[in-house]
């Protein structure tokens, strides 16, 4: 996320991140932080969801983006379900061989649904704008 | 100074296990580690938990070399850094990771100027060695930001 930075120039850009020290990458921005989960934590799931729908309800943002991984889906299902946002999945490059498993999961709540490997490509989705480096 | 990371998400006490073991017969060099949420505490290195941010960039610029997990946050500041890093990958079979992606990352990583393999834990011990040896750091050019082209696509989504 931090590559794209120029493409968020003079927007009103909320951060929401797992990590509380991350704030101090974005100064000037509001900042959340969040629990991180995998998909073998429940409670943590509960505990999240919660988390996001307050900083959703909150932000009201129009435009969510988000690199992943279970957080990022989380959010973007609860933007598009509670407040119609449009929403953009930027799936890892680390996924080169096949999209991640929160990636697949977030197509359905995805306006743009983008891998950054030309050869995961497919007409229908993901679609690919380029990669990161 | 070698500074060991298992970047920010999961424990990987296979790499810290080995890296202080690592520490032990190389009693001479100054090994620091962040180990995030691992069990294992080292007794051969120093070690941290978590670094916040700037920290963390101080660690990798005081290092000679950068041993990590094979996660793209670690290889991006390993070259925004010009350092040299020993990449060893997390595996699913072990729950390091949810996926083996890791094992697919370093796979295209490895052939990138100073970025050196180690697909196991045996593989760590040869791997710090050419690295330290090799001169080679991750991309001498490496850009700050994505390419342009994808920067102006995502804008335009932005504030369509």
């Amino acid at each position: 996320m931090r590559r794209l930075q120029p493409a968020f120039d003079g927007l009103d850009v909320v951060f929401a991140s797992v990590h509380s020290a991350y704030a101090e990458q974005v100064p000037g921005h509001r900042f959340y932080a969040v629990r991180d989960v995998t998909r073998w934590d429940r409670i943590g799931l509960a505990i999240l969801v919660a988390q996001l729908t307050f900083i959703l309800m909150r932000e009201r943002p129009r435009v969510v983006v988000t690199t992943g991984s279970a957080p990022g889906m989380i959010a973007l299902a609860l933007a598009k379900c509670l407040l119609r946002s449009r929403t953009m999945w930027i799936d890892s490059v680390a996924n080169c061989e096949e999209m991640s498993l929160s990636g697949k999961r977030a197509r359905r709540f995805c306006d743009v649904w983008l891998t950054q490997w030309p050869h995961l490509r497919r007409t229908s989705g993901p679609d690919y704008w380029g990669a990161v480096l | 100074m070698i500074f060991v990371t298992v970047g920010s998400m999961m424990a990987f006490d296979r790499l810290i296990l080995s890296m202080d073991k690592w520490a032990l017969e190389h009693a001479d060099s100054d090994v620091l580690a962040q180990i995030g949420g691992g069990n294992y505490r080292p007794s051969h290195m120093r070690w941290t938990r978590m670094l916040p941010p700037s920290k963390f960039q101080e660690a990798v610029r005081n290092a000679a070399v950068m041993v990590a997990h094979a996660g793209m946050g670690s290889y991006f500041i390993a070259a925004e850094m010009r350092k040299p890093i020993v990449m060893l990958p997390r595996l699913a079979a072990n729950r390091e990771h949810t996926t083996d992606h890791q094992v697919h990352t370093i796979k295209w990583l490895r052939d990138r100027p100073g970025v050196y393999a180690a697909m196991s834990d045996d593989e760590l011990e040869p791997a710090i060695t050419r690295a330290m040896t090799g001169g080679s750091v991750a991309s001498a050019e490496f850009a700050r930001f994505a390419p342009e082209p994808l920067l102006r696509r995502v804008r335009q989504f932005l504030i369509d």
